[in-house]
């Protein structure tokens, strides 16, 4: 069969070059990571074609096409798979992101390896923002409207391009077909053709960690004892990687099903306040450390620049030395710049209203454990910009609202209470009664940092 | 694209130059044309509906209005219910305000005890007409067309 083949293709050189590649020993598993994407995708392509089965893309049937679906265990799995799928996508593909960019891979010869990289990245990340508005629920609704409204801050265009992609002011049903196109066919379409070559090159130029091994090789030196042989000592380690990733995957779908929440109300009888995929939290954190007009350097600027650096990298950085210990300014700012992602992520995911205790007064709340996820979730969202009355922190919440041991003098009670209006949060649900009393226990005990 | 290395093709090139030239920018010109046309009708399929271009619809009865407290109503188009706060202000007669929040469109919440609107997304804060007043909305909220018809208050799309 392999002969038969060769005979009319002649490809069997061009698998040489990779399965024959010697590998340095140890090999490292982080090698394996863009592997690991591959089959991320795989489950996604066969997954999302389940549900393509089943779903059907308009305004009025999404949300009870997922939901007659969801009736049946194996689709509430399959659903689940292809949601969890895609945090696994994203995570996988943004390690081997990194991980090529350490070992400096990006560099000549595989400049054009890492742009069709950044291509797949971007697409992914496309998916990701467009199939959350599909299953049409409350949650996906409001993240895609104020997802897509950043776009509008661009100079000049950027209303169109909202438009465009809304195909129109509002998200509607339209917006779902428009969405539902991309995230089915368009996106596919493009990571299949950014895909081609990426794999093409990478078989071609093989794995940059065996650069060094291919030139004591030819230099004549024999690389028998520091190698090992790609096939097939280093596939089976990259197979046993991807069945770690997928066992993985398929117990987090199973354990933790991913629910439906309710269906999209583009009215918002009920005040939901919008939250992003965590994926886009550090977006959403950076905006509110950008107050005012300088909120477009956190919308246009940063993500342009973003682009730029990602897109220009093999070319900006003519730093030749692919060991990590000879790029200091490289590595420093990268890790710089991940290690303020993860904060922001933090944050981000920190700050967002969490299904807090309601019921069950705390007799002797502590601030850290009882008080403060209480004004996180319920109050930074709006005062985190409004200076004087922020709840961020310890020192902002005792500025000037709260008296200790005196709850009903504090003007914060009397806010959430109502006693002085407007009641607070503005315009959303009150506290509970019990949250409230949990309060006045932490102010009557002195209001203490604790 | 090169040439074929070689005796035959230096011949070739001796005596078919202008014809290869010509071919040549057949082939490119050929599937510009081909892609212009597609990207073109891409293009235009694509296009959003104008601004504005939403049908006059009706909201609402006329009487069930209290002067100056603005009521959210459902402008039901596009498959969605689209938020829309009526009101018919004393000084200025009817008017009609897109309940988006033009920070990042989150929608936006009448707060009758202090007579305004308040975003909680980022605290934006607006008042009755939809003048920004605090937080970090950069314009007021949009207004919509609005005509009343007899008794029935009818509601079309956005201005401006
Ligand atoms: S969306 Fe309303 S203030 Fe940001």
């Amino acid at each position: 069969m392999g002969r038969w083949l060769d005979e009319r293709l002649q490809f069997s050189e061009l698998l040489r070059s990779v399965f024959e590649h010697p590998i340095p020993k140890p090999s490292n598993l982080l090698d394996y990571l863009g592997f690991a994407t591959l089959f991320a995708f795989a489950s996604q392509t066969i997954t999302g074609i389940l549900l393509a089965t089943a779903y059907i893309p308009s305004a009025a049937e999404a949300y009870n096409s997922i939901k007659v679906l969801q009736t049946a265990p194996l689709g509430v799995y399959v659903r689940s798979l292809h949601s969890w799928g895609a945090n696994f996508m994203v995570v996988l593909i943004f390690l081997h992101l990194l991980r090529v960019f350490y070992e400096g891979a990006y560099k000549k010869p595989r400049e054009l390896t890492w742009l069709m990289g950044v291509i797949l990245f971007l697409a992914t990340l496309g998916l990701a923002f467009t199939g959350y508005l599909l299953p049409w629920n409350q949650e996906g609704y409001w993240a895609t409207t104020v997802g897509s409204a950043m776009p509008g801050y661009i100079p000049v265009i950027g209303e169109y391009i909202l438009r465009i992609m809304r195909n129109g002011l509002e998200v509607t049903g339209a917006t779902l077909t428009r969405f539902y196109a991309v995230h089915m066919l368009v996106l596919p379409l493009i990571i299949l053709l950014a895909f081609t070559p990426h794999f093409f090159f990478v078989l071609r130029q093989g794995m940059s960690v065996a650069d060094k091994l291919e030139a004591a090789k030819r230099r004549g030196e024999d690389i028998e004892a520091k190698s090992i042989p790609f096939y097939p000592n280093v596939a089976f380690r990259m197979i046993l990687l991807v069945v770690v990733v997928a066992v993985v995957l398929w117990v987090l779908a199973g354990v933790y099903p991913k629910s439906l929440g309710s269906p999209a109300d583009p009215l918002n009888r009920n005040h939901y306040v919008p939250t992003p995929a965590w994926y886009f939290f550090g977006v959403y954190q950076l905006l509110k450390y950008f107050p005012g007009r300088l909120d477009v350097i956190a919308m246009v600027g940063l993500p342009l620049l973003f682009l730029i650096v990602l897109f220009g990298l093999p070319w900006l950085d003519r730093n030749p030395s692919h060991s990590p210990r000879k790029r200091p300014v490289a590595l420093s700012i990268a890790t710089v710049l991940v290690l303020g992602l993860i904060f922001l992520t933090y944050q981000g995911i920190r700050s967002v209203p969490k299904p807090l205790p309601t019921s069950g007064v705390i007799a002797d709340p502590s601030y850290k454990a009882d008080i403060d996820p209480i004004f996180q979730s319920r109050c930074v969202g709006c005062h985190g910009q409004s200076g004087g009355y922020s709840l961020d922190t310890y020192a902002n919440v005792m500025r000037k609202n709260v008296i200790p041991g005196h709850p009903n003098a504090s003007l914060l009670v009397k806010r959430i209470e109502g006693k002085v209006a407007p009641q607070m949060p503005l315009g959303l649900q009150p506290l509970s009664k019990d949250q409230i009393q949990t309060i006045k226990n932490w102010i009557k005990a002195g209001a203490k940092n604790n | 694209m090169t040439d074929e290395p070689g005796e035959k093709s230096t011949l070739a090139d001796k005596s078919n130059l202008p014809r290869r030239r010509f071919l040549k920018a057949g082939i490119v010109g050929i599937s510009g044309v081909l892609g212009i046309a597609y990207l073109g009708i891409i293009g235009r399929y694509l296009a959003p509906p104008a601004i504005g271009s939403d049908p006059l619809l009706p909201v609402g009865k006329a009487d069930d209005f209290a002067l100056d407290s603005p009521k959210l109503v459902a402008y039901k188009y596009g498959g969605i219910e689209q938020g829309v706060y009526v009101i018919n202000t004393s000084d200025e007669g009817w008017i009609a305000l897109d309940f988006h929040c033009t920070h990042l469109q989150c929608a936006v919440n009448w707060i009758s005890a202090i007579k305004k609107f308040a975003c909680p997304c980022h605290g934006g804060v607006y008042d009755m007409k939809g003048h920004v007043l605090g937080g970090p909305p950069p314009r007021p909220l949009y207004r919509r067309v609005i005509r009343i018809q007899g008794n029935s208050v009818m509601v079309g799309g956005r201005i401006g």
